[in-house]
């Protein structure tokens, strides 16, 4: 027990939560100022994503939207490639899989799963622009992605507008994609479950996304833990000097860490698709480009931490539309909480509690060991330096 | 409208005129970027400080009436924020792009925060009544036909961005802070064994990167525009620190990237008279940022590559001068 709470994990999860609760703490002091009825707002901000059947289906919906795209950060991010262009591969993506449910002339089960192919192929093709650039000239990702970006919404908007656009409907969106050809719920048909499967039909839209967010979590785990590929990206990411000089091929590596993060990017696009809007609709990935970035980092960049992370971002992201509708205080609070959290996060420096603590620990563990390795030494004689 | 009209529009005084103006607010961020990358702490959160500034700035002028309280209202909003990224990074390590996001993030949700609470609008603030800065005519130039038109008439911001070059130029090459604020860029822990504050020195750089940001955001909202929009500034952080990049660091040249997407914004604007779908028009700018970053990355490689090749041949060569001596 005593050496779980020395461990790094624990650690980090006390960091973590600990910034969740300044964060939050913030949050409420602002509600506190500008709201009349500020307890019954916060209320609704902490609690409201689980008052009613449907608003816990509208938090699971959007918790597997964000795990696709912390999931997608994660990959990137893992091998320090500071890339950002997962809202354009996303928005790709889910044209592609819109074209593809729209119009392709097949079967639903093949329809559909050609419709995944499709969005994962385009946000995997969509990356491989900035990451050609950067792999062989170094041209500095973060902007080229963050302008291909853009082009890619207003690329969506064009085809939208100009090819796919119903003209009858009074908003700038496609058709409702059939009913067979969207994605079903994700609790089976069995007959013991079926009360529930209707009533979960019935008032969410929870699809069987829901195994495909897992087996993505799983996948992208084993892919960066237990794979040559994912151990060549993590050196890479830790140091690509270094990597290289131990015969990595570091430019592969960089090409092929930003297109498998798009693959996860098109899934993305797939749910919001198939899942959240059954249409192609302008705006659709409005605020979420961002998102992943967040998750990413509260999740310390590991897939596994990454759901943990969503479901508790979709929490507060559900929560702050509750808080939206039934009081004065407007969801953009959630996005100053978030910018805080991932401030107080990545602080190293921060939540001295914590760090002298573990310090005061380690410090007896020394003495028992009689050594001390080299990163604590490197830790003190930073704080010597301080 | 045809090509031709478009085309005449393009070599007007008032095409030229207005490329000056939307290069504005992409040199100012962009400047102030460049003092904060020069001294080794690349500042990602332009974007979020010009929305600061923007909002900051319509709001003070609201209410005061003051049009300078507001500048100066706006310009230590843009400080502050830049000021807190500075105390994230340089005090409690954090990683300084994250911290960068953070602070935008921080800004575009607190700034629609704000404006809901103050106009009840989520969109703009155009139920408040805020006021814009000056346009200058400046004597006798504005009197030459031509040249009269492209240079004068332009807001303050505007003869302020351009001569904003010129002191950052003067700033980081021939005043002495500046010399130290590029010796920390370039090698922090031998500028701190000549006795230079790293920490200090890295917090100025990056308190002036909120000033220069701040002054572009209210140059979009109390110039360009009379009011606060959602998100004003609209990637313009972004392409400031693509100009950066493709200025080579260099204020002059950074100056000419940035009217370069100034050029071709101006001209994404001129083609939207043209039958051309608005969307295509619109990625122009970006478009251009993304093929210009290319080639000049690609430019760099085949240089670094030369000189890779120089020194090779002339090591080769001495190599071979000593063999035969």
């Amino acid at each position: 027990m005593k050496s779980f709470l020395k461990s790094k994990g624990f650690r980090e999860f006390l960091r973590i939560a600990l910034a969740l609760f300044i964060g939050l703490g913030l949050g409420f002091i602002i509600t506190l100022f500008v709201s009349e009825d500020p307890i019954n707002a916060y209320k609704s901000f902490l609690l409201g994503p689980l008052s009613r059947l449907n608003r816990i289906g509208d938090w699971l919906e959007e918790s597997l939207t964000l795990i696709l795209l912390g999931l997608t950060i994660c990959i990137v991010f893992n091998a320090s490639q500071w890339y950002i262009g997962v809202e354009g591969q996303m928005i790709l993506g889910a044209m592609a899989a819109g074209i593809v449910s729209l119009y392709v002339p097949l079967p639903p089960a093949p329809r559909i799963l050609l419709a995944f192919l499709a969005a994962m192929i385009v946000g995997a093709l969509w990356g491989l622009i900035p990451a050609l650039l950067k792999a062989y000239y170094n041209a500095n990702e973060l902007v080229t992605s963050l302008m291909l970006n853009t082009i890619a919404l207003k690329l969506f908007e064009y085809v939208l507008k100009n090819f796919i656009m119903n003209e009858k409907s009074r908003s700038v969106s496609s058709e409702s994609i059939g009913k067979e050809f969207r994605l079903g719920t994700f609790i089976p048909d069995l007959p013991f479950l079926h009360n529930i499967r209707e009533l979960w039909i019935k008032q969410t839209s929870v699809t069987v996304m829901v195994y495909v967010v897992i087996a993505a979590v799983i996948v992208v785990y084993y892919l960066l833990y237990k794979t040559p590929f994912g151990y060549e990206l993590r050196m890479v990411g830790i140091n690509g000097k270094f990597a290289r000089y131990g015969g990595i091929n570091v430019n592969r590596a960089v090409i092929m860490s930003i297109m498998v993060s798009g693959i996860f990017a098109g899934l993305a696009g797939v749910h919001i698709t198939l899942a959240i809007h059954n249409k192609l609709i302008s705006n659709m990935t409005s605020g979420l480009g961002f998102e992943g970035i967040n998750i990413a980092i509260l999740a310390s960049n590991n897939p596994l931490g990454v759901p943990i992370a969503g479901l508790l971002y979709g929490y507060l992201r559900a929560g702050s539309d509750v808080m939206e509708r039934s009081s004065d205080v407007s969801r953009e609070l959630v996005f100053v909480i978030q910018a805080m959290v991932l401030l107080l996060v990545t602080a190293e420096r921060l939540l001295p509690v914590v760090r002298t603590r573990i310090a005061e620990n380690q410090d007896s563990d020394n003495r028992n060991n009689g050594s001390k390795n080299a990163k604590q030494l490197k830790e003190e004689g930073e704080s010597h330096v301080a | 409208m045809s090509l031709e009209t478009v085309i005449r529009g393009i070599f007007s005084s008032l095409f030229i005129a207005s490329v000056i103006r939307i290069s504005t607010p992409i040199i100012f961020p962009a400047m102030g970027g460049l003092v904060a990358q020069v001294a080794g702490v690349p500042n990602m959160a332009l974007e979020g400080i010009m929305n600061v500034g923007a909002f900051t700035g319509v709001m003070v002028s609201a209410f005061t009436g003051s049009i300078w309280l507001a500048i100066l209202a706006g310009i230590i909003a843009g400080v502050l924020l830049a000021l807190l990224l500075g105390v994230f990074h340089l005090h409690f390590k954090s990683d300084l792009f994250i911290a960068g996001l953070a602070a935008n993030l921080m800004a575009s949700g607190g700034t629609v925060f704000l404006l809901y609470i103050i106009t009840g609008d989520k969109g703009n603030s155009s139920t408040v009544r805020s006021l814009s800065v000056p346009n200058v005519n400046i004597p006798l130039i504005k009197d030459i036909p031509f040249v009269g038109e492209i240079l004068s008439g332009h807001p303050v911001f505007t003869y302020l961005a351009f001569f904003s070059v010129f002191l950052v130029y003067i700033f980081l090459y021939r005043t002495r802070f500046g010399t130290h604020l590029r010796a920390v860029g370039e090698n922090p822990e031998a500028a701190t064994t000549l006795g230079i504050n790293v920490v200090r020195t890295r917090m100025i750089a990056l308190a002036i990167s909120g000033i220069f940001a701040a002054l572009g955001g209210m140059n979009l909202s109390m110039a360009y525009l009379q009011l606060f929009q959602k998100e004003m500034a609209a990637g313009r952080g972004w392409i400031g620190i693509a100009a950066i990049h493709l200025g080579a660091r260099k204020p002059v040249g950074v100056m000419l990237a940035s009217i370069l997407f100034g050029f071709a914004d101006a001209i994404s604007n001129q083609l939207g008279s043209l039958n051309i779908p608005s969307q295509l028009v619109q990625m122009i700018p970006y478009a251009t940022t993304v093929v210009a970053l290319a080639v000049y990355a690609i430019q760099q490689r085949q240089a670094a590559l030369e000189r890779m090749k120089k020194y090779q041949k002339e090591h080769i060569d001495s190599l071979a001068a000593e063999h035969q001596g």
